[in-house]
């Protein structure tokens, strides 16, 4: 009998050879998962061949998505994101679990020689920040944080006419936030599932014990201070502290400090430059030109630009818009993301929000909010990382982790 | 529909009740909490609460819940944010008497906390096989990083358990950053050679000699 290879084999019809594939594995991969997840599986140079899960319901859904794209049944589930990461075949993760485990999975993946497309906030702190950042460095890990507006038309439109001096010298950058707030209080504890189906100690995973309540794991587990850092902050700041950190060109460094003011907080670059960080004109809070979430605005002294999540743009002069207005594009759309991730994992380069990039602007969130929790000004050395002479202030830079948990 | 969907993280932090802030309460009233019949709750966050503000005398209440279901790892995050060193001599006086899960967080408490006072105890954990957190005080090892840690490493990388290999080179690759931080090249130079030697068949072996690489263009002791 003659040997039959199937062209996609031999990377024939447009397909890529197995060789020249990416191979992905996913974790944690509940509906926002799914929405990056969609993208990866898009691209022709991507093959998902495994799902870690602690919910058995979300495994067999990504199982299914993946099987029904590849027209097989090859895509393994497992409860174990261990076992993802001991894969020799896996190239990279996409990790979309809870903040409890992003920067602590993407620690483990860096190690384990997997490139990481981790989704925001990517930690629950300022030392998980740092830590990331050193480790996926160290181990010369190609990163990519799933705060994709730097790939969006519009908020890419905005950055480069602040950095371009077309607004004259950028005085003040705007992030939008969510409500700043952490609740200590703990749901009404109810039957753990089998673990077969929900794995609840792994669910937890490094946050601090509490007992099970079917709330949590449906996505009701924000605002809690266990499971969500930063008071709310990095939620979208994530995103819009990190657009600013481009607009305002200090990628390189972050403000030297901060001032609560309500919900809103001040914070001063070296330089002079001002963000201000405050509410989305959410439930009527705040007030920004352009509608939508995450909305950003760069003012310099000779006009501004404001964008957000609509893919609409605000200008202060029709002549900033004399090349013609970016595409809209929703700012919630990771496909540039994605691929701009996949191309790095070809070509070894560094990805739009990677992890230098992720570091300063996830640490600004969290120093704002810990000037926040303290309701005071806080005084922050971009160098060193640290709080200027406030022990106070650096006791609240680190969590401890849940046993046995460690990078 | 997909800014239904973007909103929903929004709308969820919105909706949900609670205190806006936590209450600014003092080391007394935290430690009242802890020596009354309150629940676990309270307690735990009484435990969070003292790694915030907590002093010296903080200590010996914490560490009696170092072998406490539920509340062990609450009262490890209050010892860790504790400078005193009376917060290093209580965890390192509860590592006999520890076994399993307490255990393995004790020691990961030691390594953040860089306890160089928990170095001889953690070499013992680490060749000690039985004690079963011989990975926990290998990595806790590799964050101290001082001299007599980074041997450990080493022996460990040359002549240990096969299966303490991996654990041992990423410590040393860990360690190796903290000690050219601190201006030493020479040692991490020395940290770095002994993984590439120890799993040249493994990526480590690449990281090891990237970082090698990379400390040779760096000006160090």
């Amino acid at each position: 009998m003659p040997t039959i290879i199937p062209s996609s084999a031999l990377g024939l019809d447009g397909k890529v050879a197995p060789s020249n594939r990416i191979v992905v594995g996913g974790i944690g991969i509940g509906p926002r998962g799914r929405e990056v997840l969609k993208h990866f599986l898009s691209q022709a140079d991507v093959q998902f061949v495994v799902i870690a899960d602690v919910q058995e319901t979300r495994r067999e859904v990504v199982r299914v998505m993946a099987n029904r794209q590849y027209n097989n049944q090859d895509c393994a589930k497992t409860r174990d994101m261990y076992e993802v990461l001991a894969r020799p075949d896996i190239d990279a993760v996409l990790i979309a679990t809870g903040d409890r485990w992003h920067a602590l999975l993407s620690m483990l993946a860096a190690k384990a020689g997997k490139d990481i497309y981790c989704e925001k906030p990517c930690s629950m702190t300022v030392r998980e920040s740092q830590e990331l950042a050193d480790t996926t460095n160290r181990y010369g890990r190609v990163f990519q944080s799933g705060t994709q507006r730097r790939n969006v038309d519009n908020f890419q439109f905005a950055a480069e006419l602040a950095r371009s001096g077309k607004l004259g010298k950028i005085h003040t950058v705007h992030a939008g936030i969510l409500p700043l707030q952490e609740s200590h209080k703990w749901l009404a504890a109810e039957t753990e599932p089998a673990r077969e189906l929900v794995d609840w100690d792994r669910w937890l995973g490094p946050a601090p014990w509490r007992p099970f309540n079917k709330d949590y794991i449906n996505g009701r587990w924000r605002g809690y201070y266990d499971f969500h850092g930063g008071a709310a902050l990095p939620e979208w700041g994530a995103h819009t502290v990190d657009l600013c950190q481009w607009g305002a060109s200090a990628d390189h460094t972050t403000p030297i400090s901060y001032e609560a003011d309500g919900q809103t907080i001040y914070g001063k670059y070296a330089n002079g430059v001002k963000l201000v960080m405050r509410l989305s004109g959410f439930k009527g809070e705040g007030s920004w030109v352009v509608p939508g979430t995450c909305p950003v605005r760069f003012e310099g002294d000779e006009g501004w630009v404001e964008a957000a999540d609509t893919g609409k743009i605000a200008v202060s002069s029709p002549k900033l818009l004399a090349g013609g207005a970016p595409k809209e594009m929703h700012g919630t759309d990771p496909s540039k993301h994605v691929r701009d991730f996949l191309n790095c994992v070809k070509s070894r380069g560094k990805p739009a929000c990677n992890a230098d990039v992720t570091r300063r602007g996830h640490i600004i969130s969290h120093v704002a909010s810990i000037g926040w929790r303290l309701g005071r000004k806080v005084e922050f050395d971009p160098v060193t990382e640290t709080f200027v002479n406030d022990a106070d202030a650096n006791r609240m830079c680190s969590r401890a982790r849940r046993a046995p948990w460690h990078a | 529909m997909k800014l239904i969907r973007s909103l929903i993280p929004a709308l969820l932090v919105a909706a949900l009740a609670g205190p806006v802030v936590a209450a600014v309460v003092s080391e007394s009233a935290a430690l009242a909490v802890l020596a009354s019949d309150a629940g676990l709750k309270e307690k735990a966050r009484a435990c969070q609460e003292l790694g915030d503000f907590g002093g010296p005398k903080s200590v010996a209440p914490l560490a009696a819940l170092l072998n406490t279901e539920h509340l062990a790892d609450y009262a490890r995050s209050g010892l860790e944010g504790i400078k005193d060193p009376s917060a290093g001599a209580a965890l390192r006086k509860a590592l006999p008497t520890l076994e399993g899960r307490y255990l393995a967080g004790v020691v990961n408490s030691l390594g953040v906390r860089r306890d160089t006072a928990a170095v001889s105890e953690l070499q013992k954990l680490a060749l000690d096989p039985k004690r079963g957190v011989a990975e926990e005080a290998i990595a806790s090892l590799g964050m101290i990083a001082n001299r007599d840690a980074t041997k450990t490493l080493q022996k460990v990388l040359s002549s240990g358990p096969a299966e303490l290999r991996v654990p041992a080179a990423h410590a040393a690759i860990m360690a190796s950053a903290l000690v050219a931080k601190e201006g030493n090249a020479s040692v991490a130079r020395e940290l770095l050679e002994s993984v590439a030697k120890a799993l040249p068949k493994s990526h480590l072996a690449k990281v090891a000699q990237e970082q090698i690489a990379a400390l040779k263009k760096k000006p160090g002791k």
